[in-house]
């Protein structure tokens, strides 16, 4: 019973304060404090993106985005973790190769905008390079160090009962390591969803952060803030969806201690 | 079961500078249940270690038969995986599926946890987690076990629930045990043969042989005796009016 | 249990992926743009870059004219900056664009060979002041705020030649660099006091209230040059015909676009995602604003700009203008091309 209270209140809540924030955007709109190319009210905004939706632009614009975006982060999660455990395993490779790591992971992959244009010219390449970049830094340091920090009991039990190479990789290694592992999947695939609206913004010819900052040359601010929205609510379910990952039973432990 | 589960002759270990066993002998028979105490940081793990092979001694000899299992302080347990599964990775040896199954049922219903063969290790209380390990180390053909203070985690009744415990599965499933403690009650109450070692570099300073079988009370006479004793060699004031009776250096 | 959310997890991904990519390449549609024409002959196509503003406007009434033409379809490719379309030329995946004509210099200059081909417009920059200042000279905005789009922008090299002119020396107007579209939100908040750029983010502000005209273009230098027609050597070596239909089509949009300002805004402003209404009123009011005619670019014309381009320091040295010009696919006869905008 009290539980269901709380499931209400749950969504009641967020909800009020949405609904809230949107009544404070519209009387300030109303209000007119600002000129009405400098704060679109909200109705402008939902014709505008009425008619985003009816020329299929906006949902073209969300595929291509969330294309780049997953592109990008799988090729990052793929190379990135087989590293990271490799580094993690061996003190020497971590010794040589921690210093460039985190020289590299310390540019913002914005910076390197213009060789991505230079070498993979403008379009879905060069996005999904920035993004790739931008998440396999943070990917292989992660897992990194959350295979160097594996308590070594693990491992002397692994041995203990014959747990070796791949076995030992599959049962212990990475198991152990997993509820790190979602965390940084989630921080990273939410970076990825910064850069790629970024890296659109300068490269390329359609996507979210192109149309962004499309309208801002086209003057459409009721434009660009229905994107905005759209952005934001991306980003939400793709956290919610991969925060669905911790809750596979057997990584509960990493969350519940 | 006869014989020798272990031989330690004249063994010594030293990491750099620190030496922490000096010139250590030690014969423990098979099916005995050997307790070693002593203060902290003698180096009691580190003669565990040397009797598990995690570690080498840097001198001396040590003869070992049998297979040993460690049953840990406590987070030895995978917690990725279920009860079933973590004492299931004691039996990897067992090729044949149901016999495993039948081995698994069997030692679930040891350590009476029937019921909470899918639950996950953060979902069991400090005592069931360590009679999991125990039924993990049981599982198989193990010989020996050695526990690094198994229950020292564990709440004050805990422990002794669980020194109850002990005392019954091994009553089914007889093993070699070298047991490490702190808790001198842990050990009067369980061990055959008490180990009490020296400050660092720790030598044996004495033995005490408890011939009373298990399962022990806490207050049986032989057990408050051994305690007092264990007390006095430790350096801790044991009864007052014992204290000038009993000879301090053996 | 880890192993079956494993699996879920891992087929899960791979729909989406497999999902995404699908809608994202779409490929039960056949490729619209590698056009066909309506006998089945493959024809030439070509990439062109512009930016969204009024001085690029032939490119995409180019590209709506060849939408269906026999000979080469041109693809009007939108960027949102120079530097990119810069490094889309540099990695050759971009051989022809409008671009600002001292940024060609300088290209020219490291050594990247590119030839100026042909002009994009003529006039088509104001400076906008505050509605509330009453300057009505440069010399009225001495102390003033001036956004300029960059220092490598015609507009920056051209305002230093009216101050000189008005003996404003170039201390006494503070000037800052602007990204266009945020001039005329910058000037209606008083951030700055005036702004020199290219259409149509000047008349926005003046749509809007918040600012009026000080110059148009036409006033400080008539026939000012802002952007020019470029392509890479290597596209008039090795296509030199399609060259040739891309100058023709320029010229012949420029002229239609110049008799049909109302067919214009309305093509241009779907290209440019901008308000029809905003393009039209850069197109008409005045329609001398902007200009599409004599396009051809004069020797003298582009040395000046490269002489002032030397003097503000964005140019290095005097790189020879016939090497930058290629006049020969200009058109003699030119007549406004055959468009039905409606």
């Amino acid at each position: 019973m009290s539980q269901r209270r709380l499931n209400v209140r749950s969504i009641l809540l967020p909800v009020a304060v949405f609904a809230a924030a949107l009544a404070l955007w519209d009387g300030v709109s109303r209000a007119g404090f600002f000129d009405k190319s400098a704060l679109p009210a909200p109705a402008a905004v939902i014709l505008a993106f009425g008619q985003e939706i009816r020329s299929g632009r906006m949902f073209n614009d969300l595929v291509t985005s969330l294309f780049r975006v997953t592109v990008g982060f799988l090729i990052a999660v793929l190379l990135g973790i087989p590293l990271g455990l490799w580094m993690g395993q061996k003190l020497a490779a971590r010794t040589a190769f921690l210093p460039l790591l985190n020289f590299l992971r310390n540019l913002s992959p914005l910076a390197w905008m213009p060789f991505a244009i230079l070498w993979f010219g403008v379009g879905d390449a060069s996005a999904i390079f920035l993004i790739c970049l931008s998440a396999f830094f943070p990917v292989v340091l992660a897992t990194m160090a959350a295979v160097a920090n594996i308590p070594a009991v693990y491992f002397r039990v692994a041995e203990t009962y014959g747990l070796r190479g791949f076995e030992k990789l599959v049962q212990v290694t990475i198991p152990a390591i997993m509820p790190q592992l979602i965390t940084m999947l989630r921080v990273s695939a939410g970076l990825c969803w910064l850069v790629v609206v970024a890296a659109e913004m300068i490269a390329g010819r359609d996507g979210l952060g192109f149309a962004v900052m499309d309208s801002r040359n086209g003057l459409r601010m009721d434009l660009l803030v229905a994107e905005m929205v759209v952005i934001g609510v991306i980003g939400v379910v793709l956290d919610r969806v991969l925060e669905r990952l911790s809750r596979i039973p057997s990584v509960r432990w990493g969350y519940e201690r | 079961m006869s014989g020798r589960a272990f031989r330690l002759e004249r063994v010594s270990r030293r990491f750099g500078e620190v030496e922490v066993l000096r010139e250590l002998s030690l014969d423990i028979a098979c099916g005995e249940f050997v307790a070693v105490v002593g203060p902290s940081g003698c180096g009691k793990t580190t003669l565990l270690n040397l009797l598990s092979g995690h570690d080498r001694s840097s001198s001396g000899s040590i003869a070992r038969e049998g297979r040993e299992r460690m049953v840990y302080q406590q987070d030895g347990l995978f917690p990725w995986q279920t009860v079933r599964e973590n004492i299931a990775l004691g039996l990897r040896d067992l090729k044949d599926p149901a016999e495993r199954a039948r081995q698994l049922s069997d030692l679930i219903e040891l350590i009476r946890l029937e019921g909470f063969e899918n639950h996950y290790p953060h979902q069991l209380s400090g005592g069931m987690r360590q009679r999991v390990e125990l039924a993990r180390a049981l599982a198989g053909n193990s010989e020996t076990l050695l526990m690094d203070e198994p229950f020292s985690a564990l709440d004050y009744l805990a422990r002794i629930r669980m020194r109850h415990e002990l005392a019954r599965i091994l009553h089914h499933r007889p093993r070699t045990v070298v047991l490490v403690t702190h808790d001198i009650e842990e050990a009067a109450q369980l061990a055959d043969r008490v180990v009490v070692l020296t400050e660092r570099p720790a030598q044996i300073r004495c033995e005490l042989a408890i011939h009373q079988p298990r399962p022990r009370g806490l207050t049986d006479p032989e057990v408050v005796r051994a305690t007092d004793r264990l007390l006095v060699e430790l350096g801790i004031d044991g009864d007052a009016s014992r204290q000038t009776s009993t000879n301090y250096k053996e | 249990m880890f192993r079956s959310s494993a699996t879920r997890w891992i087929l899960g991904t791979a729909i989406f992926v497999t999902g995404i990519t699908l809608l994202r390449y779409r490929p039960w549609h056949p490729p619209t743009r590698e056009a066909v024409a309506t006998e089945g002959v493959v024809r030439d196509s070509l990439t062109v870059g512009f930016l969204p503003v009024t001085c690029h406007l032939t490119c995409p009434v180019t590209d709506f004219a060849t939408r269906h033409s026999a000979n080469t379809r041109f693809d009007s490719q939108r960027f949102t900056d120079f530097p990119t379309i810069v490094e889309s030329m540099k990695g050759g995946r971009l051989e022809a664009s409008f671009m600002i004509a001292p940024l060609a210099m300088k290209l020219r200059e490291q050594g990247m060979p590119v030839k100026i081909l042909y002009l994009g417009h003529r006039d088509g920059s104001t400076v906008m002041v505050r509605k509330d200042l009453p300057a009505r000279d440069l010399r009225d905005l001495r102390g003033k705020t001036l956004a300029v789009p960059s220092k490598y922008s015609n507009q920056y090299l051209v305002i230093h030649k009216l101050m000189d002119d008005q003996g404003v020396k170039p201390d006494e107007i503070r000037f800052v660099e602007l990204p266009p579209p945020d001039m005329p939100g910058a000037l209606a908040a008083k951030a700055i006091d005036a702004y020199f750029v290219g259409e149509p983010f000047a008349a926005k502000a003046e749509l809007d209230g918040s600012g009026r005209v000080l110059y148009y273009a036409k006033d400080i230098w008539p026939h000012f040059i802002s952007c020019v027609l470029v392509a890479h050597e290597k596209l008039i070596r090795e296509r030199p015909s399609v060259v040739r239909d891309l100058v023709r089509g320029i010229a012949e949009s420029g002229e239609w676009a110049e008799t049909h300002r109302l067919g214009a805004a309305k093509v241009a402003a779907p290209y440019f995602r901008q308000d029809e209404a905003l393009v039209r009123f850069v197109l008409t009011q005045p329609p001398d604003r902007v200009s599409y005619r004599m396009l051809t670019p004069t020797d003298e014309d582009l040395g000046q700009i490269r002489d002032m381009g030397i003097k503000a320091g964005i140019l290095e040295r005097r790189i020879d203008i016939r090497d930058l010009v290629d006049r020969s696919f200009i058109p003699t006869d030119i007549k406004a091309a055959n468009i039905d905008a409606q």
